[in-house]
């Protein structure tokens, strides 16, 4: 593993939780966090963006007097450890001002241990020249078709070298890495802007190196991805204000899973911490175990392990160990994302989903990889025969839920009417609407193994200060009965 | 200023050894500072408490009609130099840009009111604390629970180049956010202001508080097409999605719904602004680039009057540059960052006397787009929607799911409030670029097109 050796930062850390003991907490950790990306966007033929970033800094979060405090600061000196180490203890105080009850951990091992992501083709050691021309290649093929108001096509390189201390005895140093890019067509005219992107808009990521774009074969798709974008400005309107059968292709599952199992089963949500910004969940702790949220086709898996996922690591920024269970199983939810200091609310121990959006930012809940499991309906072909009327939907577009994730709404890319087990017409601006456990309980077919796919986001936003965290959803096909489709009149 | 992170004269050296390591015909320096407090409770108790210290430089370098960035925060002569080198070597090996205008020539920069308060920036933890007791006893006294955050910040923004350009200002600003939450209700608040000590963290919890408490016991209602009365938090949902559409970039990519439309009635008699030197938002007098930012009428009593550029936008459409740039982005390279939809002249109770039967609507969530060219937006009402009948706001209702175009939603405006709320948007590219000052509104008729169960 070529990961920074932090030998200097290790002492500092020490240094800080030193700092905060003396200082009265009761518990305390340090994660020094080194950042590395890249991202260009090649558009309309000429280099609209490259930037180059990097970042460095360290965060200390401690209790004291049974509140939480943190504190962080890019100055990477001892006299700065100290300092930061003792504010975090001192708002840590000033928290307990309004405390209702000691902030309690659930328990962990500490240990002492590295994790890298599997990297096949290192992107930060190719030239700008090899990583650019893919893009230029992909772009140009774009533009081949005439007629496209706008062509991209961007890519995105991401590293992050992190350090774990806390007083608990823990010393963790992980590398994370990931990839990710794609290629997007757009057409205007007769009051209509249509887009194509492949494979999933611009924000297609996943963990590993360079291979995650490759593998996609961007070059080649881009002709059919102009060619749609074309025919979508003629096609005709999705159906309006009926309720049919909907086929979402895995990239527009994966973020109906994202929105609508992700979001709800953070733990944090569920017991209210966040209700004024991003909201509660129906899924509250009375559900766990009993509640029906989907039918028995619907398996949802909270998997930190997962090859290729945005959520894989090997410990969260807590120190707790990666791991997998069962968030949905055959339709009955089980199991919620979880911190220590949630877990311990529910008297059990963390998962390990806690993960901060750089140094400067606290550890908050968030998705690993949070994927649908693949079912026994074939291919999407296959799903496709079996269904004698409906539409089948293809990246997201458009998307909205309410504040409990329980009212969605999301439009896609792009819409094929099914009939009689045959891909017909194609439609424009199609939408669907429903309810969160009445739309999963509507599924009765999810594509086999062979469909299935590692997707992402890149861009999830959560918290007050607003973080950005990378999560995973593997997902494959899937169909739902009696579905609202179609909004716009 | 001693709340300050670097000062003047310390922003200008580091961007000046930036620019100096750089190797092009043309190079930018942006310099951001910032120290951000928030304090974050939720039932009844603060749950998270953070305070970063944080500053980078964002160097672009232009080597013929070729031109990359790199940012890092790394501020010693290392950083700056691999910054620098970066950047430097990402801009000789980029595709020409063939529409590429160079980096702006300095312009004189008017002065602006200071949005600097030193005591916000030395604003404590306990400080904020005592504010978020302040609204959690508010709360509790009328058996609600409090959630939400006070936070205290302050930015400096520094922009240089080797053309000449020099800029430089420092902000503050503090907020308070409360949702005020029942079994069966919940209300929100929400304060801005540069000043901490001024910042109305006790009206922002009696609003809230008084606003929960008749939202308890929501009835159902039925999707459909109502007329509504939108507090300032909905309305500056629409500014920011509307205002998105008068960009240079946003007409010159055909998504733009004023496009080719100037001169045009577009929407009911609004009158939407952006201003960078009113003296109530928080006033920048420059945009990201270092150009001087104009004063632009961007809707005239419902008028399409114009739209913002940065230097690339303005370039490619061959006309006068209005100073609006962000920090150097291939999406959204300019946007009206001090937007203010102009005052009416109705008290909040004329705007809902005005109603017969309708909806007050205090907060969007989660909203987007649906059809961008017929500005079709979705989203939901969340935290206090109530029913109107006959002049008054009878009783609460479930949360509704809106489709609708937000411009032909301003075409039916009814009344406009005589009283502006200062907002600001979340942080975009890492800091706070814009703030909003908008009125509640009443429209003839708004789309729900669906409903929730709470």
């Amino acid at each position: 593993m070529t990961v920074s050796s932090f030998a200097v930062e290790r002492d500092l850390a020490r240094r800080a939780l030193d700092t905060a003991r003396t200082r009265g907490a009761t518990y305390a950790d340090v994660r020094f966090v080194r950042r590395d990306e890249e991202n260009a966007l090649v558009k309309n033929g000429r280099l609209e963006s490259a930037d180059r970033a990097d970042s460095f800094g360290f965060g200390v979060r401690a209790i004291a007097d049974g509140a939480w405090g943190f504190a962080a600061s890019q100055v990477v000196t001892a006299d700065e450890a100290d300092r930061v180490a003792a504010l975090a203890v001192e708002i840590a105080k000033a928290s307990a001002l309004t405390k209702q009850r000691d902030a309690e951990l659930a328990p962990l091992e500490a240990k002492t241990a590295t994790y890298s992501t599997p990297v096949q083709i290192d992107p930060f050691a190719m030239t700008v020249d090899d990583r650019l021309g893919l893009l230029v290649a992909a772009e140009s093929k774009l533009r081949e078709r005439k007629g496209l108001r706008t062509t991209r096509a961007a890519y995105a390189i991401w590293r992050e070298d992190k350090l774990f201390l806390s007083t608990e005895g823990a010393d963790i140093q992980q590398r994370l890495s990931e990839v990710g890019g794609g290629i997007a067509a757009e057409a205007v005219g007769d009051g209509e802007l249509q887009i194509r992107t492949y494979p999933d808009g611009l924000r297609y990521q996943n963990s590993g190196g360079w291979e995650v774009l490759t593998r996609w074969d961007l070059v080649g798709n881009a002709p059919r991805v102009a060619d749609e974008a074309l025919a979508l400005l003629r096609a005709k309107q999705c159906p309006q204000d009926i309720r049919t059968n909907v086929i979402l292709a895995g990239n527009q599952l994966s973020l109906q899973c994202h929105e609508s199992c992700g979001h709800p089963i953070e733990l944090d949500r569920a017991l209210g911490s966040v209700a004024a910004f991003a909201g509660t969940s129906f899924l509250t702790t009375d559900k766990l175990g009993s509640f029906r949220y989907g039918s028995e086709q619907v398996n949802i898996r909270i998997d930190s392990t997962s090859p290729g996922g945005l959520g894989t690591f090997g410990f969260d920024d807590e120190g707790v160990p990666a791991s997998e269970g069962w968030a949905v199983k055959a339709g009955v939810f089980v199991g919620y994302l979880m911190s220590r200091e949630t877990a311990a609310a529910l008297g059990t121990r963390s998962n390990g989903t806690m993960r901060a959006d750089g140094w400067q930012r606290v550890p908050i809940i968030r998705m690993t990889n949070v994927s649908v499991m693949p079912g026994s309906a074939g291919t999407l072909d296959d799903l496709i025969a079996d269904t004698d009327d409906g539409i089948l939907m293809d990246t997201n577009r458009s998307w909205s839920i309410d504040d409990k994730r329980f009212n969605f709404q999301f439009g896609t890319e792009i819409g094929w009417e099914i009939k009689k087990g045959k891909r017909g017409d194609m439609v424009r601006n199609p939408t669907y609407t429903g309810i969160t456990p009445e739309f999963w309980g509507s599924c009765d077919a999810v594509c086999s193994e062979s469909e299935w796919v590692m997707w992402g986001t890149p861009n999830c936003g959560k918290g007050q200060p607003g973080q950005g965290a990378h999560t995973g959803h593997g997902a494959a096909p899937a169909r739902f009965r009696d579905v609202k489709v179609g909004v716009i009149k | 200023m001693s709340g300050l992170l670097f000062g003047e004269s310390e922003l200008r050296d580091v961007a000046q050894r930036a620019l100096k390591a750089t190797q092009g015909d043309q190079a930018e320096a942006i310099v951001i500072g910032r120290t951000n407090s928030l304090t974050r409770y939720a039932n009844a108790a603060i749950h998270q408490n953070v305070t970063s210290r944080e500053a980078e430089v964002r160097v672009r370098v232009v080597v013929g009609k070729r031109y990359a960035s790199a940012t890092t925060n790394r501020l010693d002569e290392e950083g700056l130099r691999r910054a620098a080198a970066a950047a430097s070597d990402l801009a000789r090996r980029a595709p020409e840009d063939p529409t590429f205008g160079g980096l702006p020539a300095p312009r004189p920069i008017p002065p602006a009111p200071s949005a600097y308060i030193e005591r916000t920036a030395e604003a404590t933890p306990l400080d904020r604390a005592r504010a978020v007791k302040l609204l959690c006893d508010a709360a509790r006294a009328a058996k609600l629970v409090a959630a939400g955050f006070v936070a205290t910040n302050v930015q400096e923004v520094a922009v240089a180049s080797t053309t000449g350009t020099w800029a430089y200002s420092p902000q503050t600003h503090a907020e308070v956010q409360i949702a005020a939450i029942g079994d069966d209700g919940s209300a929100f608040a929400h304060r801005v202001a540069p000043d901490f000590s001024v910042l109305d963290v006790e009206g922002a919890g009696h609003e809230a508080v008084t606003k929960a408490v008749r939202a308890q016991h929501p009835r159902d209602a039925e999707p459909g097409t109502y007329e509504v009365v939108l507090e300032p938090y909905a309305v500056r949902d629409m500014v920011g999605f509307l205002g998105g559409h008068f960009t240079g970039l946003a007409v010159e990519e055909g998504r733009s719904f004023v496009g080719g439309k100037l001169g045009e009635q577009v929407t009911g008699p609004i009158t939407l602004v952006d201003d960078p030197f009113d003296p109530q938002g928080i006033p920048r007098a420059f945009d990201f680039e270092g150009q001087p930012s104009d004063r632009v009428t961007l809707l005239e009593r419902g008028i399409a009057r114009a739209i913002v550029y940065d230097s690339g936008t303005a370039h490619r459409a061959g006309v006068k540059n209005t100073g609006h740039a962000l920090p150097p982005n291939p999406f959204m390279p300019a946007a009206a960052m001090h937007a203010r939809v102009e005052a009416g002249d109705a008290s909040h109770e004329q705007l809902v006397a005005g109603v017969k039967k309708g909806l007050l609507v205090t907060r969007f969530h989660y909203t987007r787009w649906v059809h961008q060219l017929r500005t079709i937006v979705t989203g939901m009402t969340r935290d206090g929607t109530f029913a109107i009948e006959n002049g008054e706001v009878t009783y609460p209702i479930k949360n509704l799911r809106f489709t609708q175009s937000y411009h032909e939603a301003w075409s039916g405006v009814r009344a406009i409030g005589k009283d502006l709320r200062l907002l600001v948007a979340a942080e975009q590219f890492g800091l706070t670029a814009s703030c909003q000052r908008v009125p509640a509104l009443h429209l003839a008729a708004f789309t729900f097109t669906g409903a929730t169960r709470y």
